[in-house]
């Protein structure tokens, strides 16, 4: 059976899809947006991720002893510290380190094992119409598994739903959206240079996996999503032109994300800097743009 | 999220309500300046001892030693009628209460007279749940009452009847009072299992029929028959005698009313206090003729009955919307009575409630039941006695009173089933939102099942009220049972470890000699040890409650509680005999530190004989050491699966845990002559439980709190409330019929259960817990945020109500340890 690469499993989320849900996270994206909350999703295969609060200190020390690259120090703070740049994620320190200090985000796992743990909570999904949804990253870079992962849960009856960013060709996603029930699809910006300088890609994929998506499949419920990112898409306009592509299509409702930082802790983890800095986004103009989001 | 910012956290309706009063809001009193009125006057006041019930009770009891003792108690009773002082209740609308004005405990010597001198000396200043006390009232305790107690008190002769090897398990050796918290007996703080009582018979037929139907049983007796006379005669006398004392107290009330009423100068309050007068002068003596009379009369008979007895966690209130209905329904339809007049009788009692504190003269009893806490359960919605639904109109009263007046007091139990409606389950949802823990929810699919199985008809089963923290009562079936023993698990586990020692106790062999660690060579072995362990915990908690079941009807008697039962009645038994025909005996013993046993047995398993990580020696020498020097091991040791988790792994030992129990309860649960069952209720204790125990195999280190109930180690469960719930259901031995109440705590952040889309998930989780058939669950709906700004800053959180252990109390009510505890509780909150 089909393996990849999955970094979390997360039971009762409340807030992505509907009743209670098991977000299954698959790991790589093509996108690296700068407001990203989960850095961690960005690799396509496990890494390792240090968690400073957890580290023992002196009295342990394993994990400097099996790196083959030497990339771990010990510091007068009674901490280690790793060197991410020159790491080369063979994960000897993750597997070794014994307070969960050093982690490795990603495993391979079978889609079988993982509906498995997606089924123990089947009562609850039963009662409250909730189900499996796929996350990540970007679900749709490992199609193959994806599409496992979802036949396998049809067969359990198991609900489905996915939170895709779109920026994979629609010949590569085009059988995954045939087993789901609900679809969560970003889109961040219609403006293609914006797009890019704050994703790393154009949206021409987004846009084209978008509306092929909604022709091929029109009955299915989705969800377009925005994160309103300030100095980004932060503007009357640019949510104007978001909510006006989901409203010429059937069975699509249009949302924002209030920007948040709550993933900066998870860059200082796998050794990345936040880009964005300390910025927030006003409150007051939030609840503007939401009600541009809402009209018409 | 270390970073996240002030203005990104969702607050609880409570929360919000506690930033709106500090900033000098009191738009929250409006519609309700009555009972604010009452509550700000007695909200913070210290609680104080009064002595006057022991001391009248005492003054009778002195002269009528030898005669029948439920006699004695109804002569007691009548002398507290007569001479205890009644009291004007300042801007309340009922009245009667069993101590001085303010928040005040009372005292029941026949418990524990014979420790009173020592207790004065530790109570004002101990930890948990200090009390003040005048320089009269000490003088009272040490002169008029003590004395007559030395060596009479239930406390006395349990101590002597226990056998040696029993009672180095249950006492420390030097100091006689003072718990050990192994094999910890609670029958000597309080005198019976939480009750419940046939309110809606007072309310129906008050206690002037009941007395005449006493007179009728006394008329029908053969005057020949010895048995008649010596034992049933005095009995239906004692019933006469109380239930004039209860009239007669009653009219010193309206008689106080009536004069108080003629000095008002404020018409208003005039007029209220002559109808106060006129319903004391009518019930509980007569039925009662509408819905103001039903409340004075059910307050009537509460007070009353803390003035007779100290049941376990106070006498619990019953299916209050069930029986107080005919009298909404009749006065709302005549246009008598308004909801919000309604409420506020309701709430009236609630803030009379508020200041009877249940007060523990031992540091054992108050460590139980820390923040003062009792529980006069309030049981609303659930099913008929001919299983349909019961909801109605009163029932979502209750609700919207708790949510607009967030007291602590009652403590509001829903009850829950599968066919229960939808808006029940949403207003149910709502109200745990709002944050101070309330409602409570038991399961009928459950609870209905397990009462049958004990002996119930199933119609009574289906009409249980709840009572006290989690537990059923049907209160014409169910007799008086001895409070039971909560054995400490985690101290076997140290056995274990230790060859039969404690690290606390040091050389003493308290448990038995399974052998040294380095002798036990398989996982088979150390579990076989860790039976033998439990299993003789077991035993003597079976021979200590033997001994406390035997000796209660020796020394307690409730001649008003036996007035409302129909077995007693019929039989002309007082409800503490230990057994009357046709009755229900269901008693509990508690398996402290679940999760903290579960989860050393797990790490055990995996790291010493699945990974072969480390030896049994080494864990042994850590945990001598707290894990200092050994501090890779205890990592590794945290990380091995743990209970609440749903994790098959950790789970399958929690079921055999579970079974250990209750093989032993099944093959001699007979022999004790009750139903007594396994139960995970903790209350507060698995505070003082863990204060004994050294560090675990499971990484806890030394003295830090157990587990409570049947709730995962404080910050263990990691994996979500669904796996807390299904960890729960998978530890489970339904197949065995004596097992009661498990207690489970969920903490959610405010923000998991915001909004529409919150309260719908969260009725789905309710609708799931039923499907389960889990018996009870709890909610805290708050941000760890504020209890630590509470902990640091009490002043400006008085008023902040939490949930604990089947009950809420103030947060700044409890002890620091207990607070910790209560932020590490893991918390859910969205992702």
């Amino acid at each position: 059976m089909e393996k990849g690469c999955v970094f979390n499993i997360q039971k009762y989320s409340v807030h992505d899809g509907p009743g209670i849900r098991t977000i299954v996270y698959l790991k790589g994206c093509p996108l690296r947006c700068k407001w990203c909350c989960n850095p961690e999703s960005q690799l396509e295969k496990p890494q390792i991720a240090y968690n400073i609060e957890k580290c023992i200190g002196d009295v342990c020390l394993l994990c400097e002893g099996v790196c083959p690259r030497h990339n771990i120090a010990f510091m007068d703070t009674n901490k280690v510290w790793i060197d991410h740049g020159n790491c080369i994620n063979c994960l000897q320190c993750a597997k070794v380190c014994p307070a969960g200090a050093i982690i490795s985000y990603g495993e391979y796992r079978e889609a079988s094992d993982v509906v498995d743990e997606v089924e123990r909570d089947l009562t609850f999904y039963s009662r409250s119409g909730g189900g499996m949804t796929l996350s990540g990253g970007e679900p749709l870079l490992q199609a193959d598994y994806a599409l496992a992962l979802l036949k396998e849960a049809k067969r359990r009856g198991i609900n489905t739903a996915i939170e895709t960013c779109g920026c994979v060709p629609w010949k590569r996603a085009e059988e995954v959206f045939s087993y789901l029930d609900y679809a969560f699809f970003d889109i961040k910006s219609m403006d293609a240079q914006k797009h890019k300088e704050w994703t790393g890609w154009d949206n021409s994929v987004v846009l084209d996996t978008f509306r092929n998506m909604r022709e091929a499949y029109p009955e299915l419920k989705t969800r377009v999503r925005t994160p309103v990112v300030p100095g980004f898409n932060d503007t009357e306009d640019d949510i104007r032109a978001i909510r006006d592509l989901a409203r010429s299509y059937p069975n699509t409702d249009y949302e924002l994300l209030r920007y948040h930082r709550y993933g900066t802790t998870k860059y200082t983890f796998i050794g990345k800097e936040y880009e964005l800095g300390d910025q927030e986004l006003d409150d007051a103009l939030f609840e503007r743009l939401k009600q541009i989001s809402n009209e018409e | 999220m270390s970073n996240v910012s002030e203005c990104c956290r969702t607050l609880s309706p409570q929360e919000q309500h506690l930033a709106d009063i500090a900033k000098g809001d009191t738009s929250y009193k409006k519609g309700r300046e009555r009972v604010f009125k009452i509550l700000d006057r007695v909200q913070n006041l210290k609680p104080v001892i009064d002595a006057e019930r022991a001391k009248y009770f005492t003054q009778s009891m002195i002269t009528t030693e030898g005669e029948h003792l439920t006699l004695r108690w109804a002569k007691a009773m009548m002398n507290i009628a007569k001479n205890i002082t009644v009291y004007v209740e300042e801007d309340s609308l009922i009245c009667g209460r069993a101590g001085c004005q303010g928040r005040y405990g009372i005292l029941y010597p026949e418990l524990d007279g014979d420790i009173y001198e020592e207790a004065i000396r530790l109570l004002p200043t101990r930890t948990t749940s200090p009390f003040d006390m005048s320089e009269e009232t000490i003088d009272t305790i040490l002169t008029d009452i003590a004395p007559f107690w030395d060596g009479k008190t239930f406390f006395n002769d349990l101590y002597n009847a226990l056998p040696e090897d029993t009672l180095k398990l249950t006492y420390e050796p030097e100091e006689k009072a003072t718990s050990r918290f192994i094999v910890n007996e609670t029958a000597s703080f309080r005198s019976s299992n939480q009750w419940v009582h046939d309110y809606e018979k007072v309310l129906k037929r008050g206690f002037k029929s009941i007395k005449e139907e006493a007179q009728a049983k006394l008329d029908a007796l053969d005057p020949m028959d010895p048995l008649d006379n010596v034992n049933k005669k005095p009995f239906y006398e004692a019933i006469v005698i109380v239930c004039d004392a209860i009239v007669l107290w009653a009219n010193r009330y309206a008689d106080l009313y009536e004069r108080e009423a003629q000095k008002c100068a404020d018409p208003v309050r005039k007029q209220e206090m002559e109808k106060i007068a006129e319903r004391c002068r009518h019930v509980p003596e007569y039925p009662a003729r509408d819905f103001p009379e039903a409340i004075q009369s059910q307050w009537f008979v509460q007070m009353f009955s803390r003035l007779e007895q100290k049941t376990g966690t106070i006498i619990s209130n019953g299916r209050m919307d069930q029986y107080l209905y005919p009298y909404y329904k009749a006065d709302k339809d005549a246009g008598k009575l308004t909801d919000q007049q309604a409420m506020e009788y309701l709430e009236c009692m609630w803030v009379g409630m508020s200041q009877f504190i249940d007060l523990y003269m031992s540091t054992t009893g108050g460590a139980f039941n820390e923040g003062y806490a009792h529980w006069e359960a309030v049981t609303i919605g659930g099913q008929n006695s001919e299983g349909k639904d019961a909801t109605n109109e009163l029932t979502y009263l209750f609700l919207r009173s708790k949510r607009e007046f967030p007291m602590h007091y009652p403590d509001l139990a829903a009850r829950v089933h599968a066919l229960s409606p939808q808006r029940y389950i949403e207003e149910v949802a709502e109200t745990i939102k709002e944050g101070s823990g309330f409602p409570k929810l038991l399961n009928d699919e459950e609870i209905v099942l397990q009462l049958v199985s004990n002996g119930a008809k199933i119609g009574e089963a289906y009409d249980y009220a709840v009572s006290g923290c989690a537990e059923a009562r049907m209160p014409n079936r169910d007799t008086f049972t001895s409070p039971g023993v909560y054995i400490n698990f985690a101290s076997a586990i140290e056995m274990v470890m230790y060859n039969g020692r404690t690290l606390k106790t040091g050389d003493e062999v308290l448990g038995l000699q399974t052998g040294e660690v380095e002798d036990l060579k398989t996982w088979d072995d150390v579990w076989n040890a860790y039976v033998a362990q439990a299993t003789n915990l077991l035993k003597h908690a079976f021979v200590q409650q033997k001994y406390i079941d035997r000796l209660r009807e020796k020394h307690f008697a409730v001649p008003m509680s036996s007035s409302l039962h129909d077995l007693c009645m019929k039989e002309g038994l007082d409800l503490h005999t230990e057994f009357i025909p046709g009755g229900v005996d269901i008693g509990y013993f508690e398996s402290m530190g679940f999760g903290t046993v579960v989860d050393s047995l797990a790490a055990i398993k995996k790291c010493v004989f699945d990974e072969k990580s480390t030896t049994l020696a080494e864990i042994r020498d850590a945990m001598r050491a707290n894990f200092k020097g050994y501090e890779i091991l205890q990592q590794r040791l945290r990380m091995a699966p743990k209970y609440g988790n749903d994790d098959p792994y950790a789970d399958e030992i929690g079921k055999a845990c579970d079974l250990v129990c209750s093989e032993f309860t099944e093959k001699y649960s007979r022999s004790l002559g009750i139903n007594y069952c396994l139960r995970y209720v903790p209350f507060t204790s698995h505070v003082p439980f863990g204060e004994v125990v050294g560090a675990t195999p499971n990484g806890r280190v030394a003295w830090f709190p157990l587990s409570d109930g049947s709730s995962a180690s404080q910050g263990d469960d990691t994996n979500g409330p669904t796996a807390v719930l299904l960890s729960n259901f998978y530890t489970k031995n339904p197949s065995f019929h004596d097992r009661a109440a498990r207690l489970l705590n969920i903490k959610f952040d405010p923000s998991a259960v915001a909004g529409q889309e919150g309260t719908d998930k969260l009725c789905s989780f309710i609708r799931t817990w039923c499907d389960l058939k889990l018996w009870h669950v709890q909610f805290n709906v708050v941000n760890r945020e504020t209890l630590v700004a509470a902990q640091k800053d009490p002043d400006k959180y008085r008023g902040l109500i939490v949930r604990i252990a089947g009950y809420s109390a103030y947060f700044c009510d409890l002890s620091p340890s207990l607070q910790d505890d209560l932020i590490a509780r893991t918390q859910t909150a969205t992702i």
